[in-house]
Formats: C-alpha cells, structure tokens, sequence
C-alpha cells in the first residue's frame, strides 16, 4: 500500500512515526508494509516511487524545516506527478475556503484513490460533494480523525452502533475550551487561563478558532452530515463561544453544583455550539484538554466515550485506524 | 395523568396487592408505592401509591376500590415539571429580568421561576444572573430556549443553559 502524506506538521510527522511503531504489525497483518511513497509541506515535497524512510523524513523536517527538496506552487501538479494508493491529508485547516486541503482531496478521489484526512476545513465545507465523489469512483473516504483526535466517534456510529438509531450526539469537542474553562472552575480569570493554555502549547497565538467557537461548529457540522445524514456547512451551525464566559458566571454556577462547558449538540434537528451548565459529575463534566461524547440511541441508551482530542500520536493513532479499516476493505474478496 | 393516592386497607395478607391490582385493571401504571406501616388506624394500614392512568378511568378506579373495602383518605393529581437552569451574562438588572420572564411566560407555561444575582462583578455590562425555571412540558422547555436564544442574541447577552 503507497502513501502520500500531504501536510507535514504535528500531525504528519506522528503519522509517520505511529507507522514505523506498527511497521511490523502491518506486515503481518497484511503480508506487505505500508510504504510511504511522497510527502509535502506547505512550500516543499518528496517523492520516490519505491518508498521513503518514514523516520528519516521526520528526521529532514525537523533539521531543516523541510520535509523534502523540491519545491511547488500547486500541491494537486505534485500529486498529479505520483503514484500512490491512499492520500493521507493532514494540512492546516482553512475553514473559510476548504484551502489546499479540499483542492488535493478532491483530486485524489476524482483520480480514484482512497482517502484519509483529519483536515475539518473540506469536510465541514463540502461534505456531501466529496462523499458523492468518493462513491462515484468506488473509492474510501475516512476522516476519523477530524472530530475528538484519539476518542473514537465517527467509526463508533457507523460501525459499533450501526443498528442503532441514534437521536443526537453532544459532548466538549474542543481541548483548548475545555482547558480555559476547567481552570475558570478553580478561580482563574478567563485571559489569564488563556494565557496559561498558550503558554503550554494549547492554544494558537491566535486562539480566535477556538474561544469563538468555530473549531467546535466545523466538528459539529462534520457528525451532522457523517452521522445524522444531514446536508449542513459549518455556516449552518448556531455559534457561541466562551469569551463572554465570566468569574462571576462560574461561581454563580458553582454555587449551585455546576460548570461551565462549551457543548457541541447534533441531531435531526439541532446544530449548535454554546457554553452550558453542566452538573459536577456528569459525564460531560471533564477536565483538562479532554474531550468527550454522548451518544444517545434507542437500543443502546447513553453511551459516552471520552479521549485525547489533539496531539502528534493521539490524532495519528485515528488516522492508522482508519489505514487498516480501508486495507481490510481492500483486501476482502470481491 | 399523574395521580397520588392515600389508602388505608386492611393489615391482612393479601390486602396489598389486592388495592393496587385494580390500578391495573383500568390500564394505569404504577409509578411508586409506599407501605407506610407505622400508619394504623382502625386496623388499617396506611398505603401512598402513585399511578399513570387516563383521567376518564379514575373514577371506575375509586368505584373498585370501594367495593373491595379500600379507604381512600386523600388523592389528587400531580403533574411531573421539567427544569432548566440558564445563566444570563451581560447588562442585567432586576428589571430587565423581570421583564425577560414576563414575555418568557406568555409564550410557555411556567410553572416556578428562580432567580438569583452575582454581586460581585463591577462592570455592568458583565453582570451574572441564573433563573431556574419549571415547566410542565418539555416542548415548553423548547419554547423557552428558543425564545432565551433570540433575545441574548438580540440584546448582546450571552446565555448558557443547562443540558
């Protein structure tokens, strides 16, 4: 199986470990390793049809900044030039325009291949146009990874709860607010649990996707149209963020044996992001930069899963999942 | 609907499940039953059942009961209320909320408002308040968010409500 790994941050670079981790595991599995073939940043790529060092790349990235030495001013020309089987998208997210990321999805799976991304921009954006695309030219299409990092939901509803109907899904879908808010719970002011949260790497510079919301609305929209078979953008989702979140606010809801968490809620009819009062012990009561899901099906009841929603390994462990689910597909008789 | 019942029946064996099997008969639902033993008046022991049954089936009810000997002291009807809890914050003051519940309450039917103040915050426009409000529907809860939503929106507060 040839991989291309378009974007080569945090999330590319643990990809690229996580495979070397379960290299031998893969081998036995399938009888064959999975062979890195290319790899692009956002000004440079590699590519070399018998296979690359996962590791080695890693390696370059980080000495030189650059994941390889040639350069490129449109990613689709590079994957035009390669011969892979599977896509693993993992570029900065843009959820304005779907940027690069939906213009290399939507050339892999018009070329037929399969495709792997945690990238929430193309999802959140134009959904149903790369599902249809990807049926049109039997390909796979996986995104795991795209909503909760590590904790299993997307895969979970189709797969483990597939006879189920589910009636809505809510749950804290940002660490970064869960983070500001859990520190909130003790006392901190809200900027200076910002603060706290940037300095320890989880918020941006620029935390605006986050505080406001937006990061959670375009998770969201992507369980609205994978579970719930809705056809929503990210515009579509009612958005509220925490920066109006005060002391007074916390305490008062303290007071009466609550917090403070920013919920992200989906079903058939709802769609919406928003701080809510939570009771102490809850199941959506968290902490810290976890996040978690409630799901709620006739047959099942309430069921909760809870995980790390970001981080270089955890976010790559989501998209080895999804590799195996699509090379056992592939590998099923037809 | 939802009714709760005081019967006194006799403290002989049997008795028990003698007064709540015509609950059954008429299609109602037992929702809870107490044994209040050390209730005894007359010989009779003291018995708190509450049932769902359809409102035209509670006077068939009371007609067997009475014919099976079985006392009945006190009953009425309870409804079951849906609470919500929201946490308005923003330019806020006793007037404004009052007002909030007034136009709140003409669009559902609540059932009991609870209102209290954060003090602390100086600025004004930073105020903290939280009702905690009853209804008897849940689509009166639907209503209530709904309305709670357009008028932060609509005024620039931020409202955070309970799940």
């Amino acid at each position: 199986m040839r991989v291309f790994i378009c974007g080569f941050g945090t999330v590319g670079q643990g990809f690229c470990e996580v495979l070397d981790m379960r290299r031998q595991f893969m081998l036995d599995r399938y009888g064959e390793p999975v062979t890195v073939v290319g790899a692009m940043d956002s000004k440079s790529y590699v590519y070399k049809a018998e296979g690359l060092d996962p590791i080695g790349l890693v390696k370059r990235k980080q000495e030189t900044g650059r994941v390889g030495d040639a350069q490129y001013e449109d990613s689709v020309a590079v994957l035009s030039g390669a011969d892979y089987d599977i896509l693993v998208e993992v570029s900065p997210t843009d959820v304005r325009t779907g940027g690069a990321g939906l213009r290399n999805i939507t050339h892999a799976l018009e070329n037929g291949k399969d495709v792997i991304t945690v990238n929430k921009g193309p999802l959140a954006l134009k959904f149903q146009e790369l599902i249809s695309l990807a049926r049109k030219n039997g390909c796979k299409f996986r995104f795991e990874g795209s909503v909760g990092g590590a904790m299993p939901i997307i895969n979970l509803c189709h797969e483990n709860l597939v006879g189920e109907k589910i009636s809505s899904v809510r749950g804290i879908f940002n660490g970064t607010c869960n983070y500001i808010l859990s520190k909130m719970d003790k006392g901190q002011p809200f900027e200076q649990a910002l603060k706290e949260a940037q300095q320890m790497g989880y918020a941006e510079t620029d935390p605006t996707n986050d505080i406001m919301g937006y990061d959670s609305a375009c998770k969201v929209a992507i369980l609205a149209n994978s579970v719930f078979g809705r056809d929503v953008t990210f515009s579509d989702v009612r958005i509220t963020g925490i920066t109006s979140i005060t002391e007074d606010a916390v305490s008062l809801a303290a007071s009466r044996g609550m917090v403070i968490r920013l919920i992200g809620e989906v079903s058939e009819t709802k769609l919406e992001v928003g701080p809510r009062l939570i009771p102490k012990g809850h199941p959506l009561s968290v902490s810290g930069t976890l996040n978690t899901a409630q799901i709620l099906s006739d047959l099942a009841g309430p069921i909760t899963v809870t995980g790390r929603g970001a981080g270089r390994l955890e976010t790559a462990s989501a998209i080895l999942s999804d590799l195996i689910s699509i090379m056992d597909e592939r590998a099923k008789p037809r | 609907m939802i009714v709760n019942a005081e019967l006194y029946v006799k403290d002989l064996p049997g008795q028990l499940v003698g007064s709540l099997e015509p609950i059954s008969a008429v299609d109602g639902n037992i929702l809870g039953v107490v044994h209040n033993r050390e209730r005894i008046v007359n010989h009779r022991i003291c018995l708190n059942v509450t049932f769902d049954v359809e409102e035209e089936q509670l006077e068939r009810l009371k007609g067997i009961w009475k014919s099976k000997d079985v006392i009945i002291s006190k009953i009425g009807s309870a409804c079951q209320t849906y609470t919500m809890d929201y946490l308005l914050i923003g330019d806020i003051d006793a007037r404004y909320i009052e007002g909030l519940i007034n136009r709140a309450s003409t669009i559902a039917d609540l059932d009991a408002v609870d209102v209290r103040y954060s003090s602390k915050a100086g600025d004004y426009s930073k105020r903290t308040g939280m009702l905690s409000v009853k209804t008897k529907s849940v689509e009166d809860l639907d209503k209530l968010d709904e309305f709670m939503d357009t008028e932060c929106r609509k005024t620039g507060n931020t409202y955070v409500r309970g799940v």
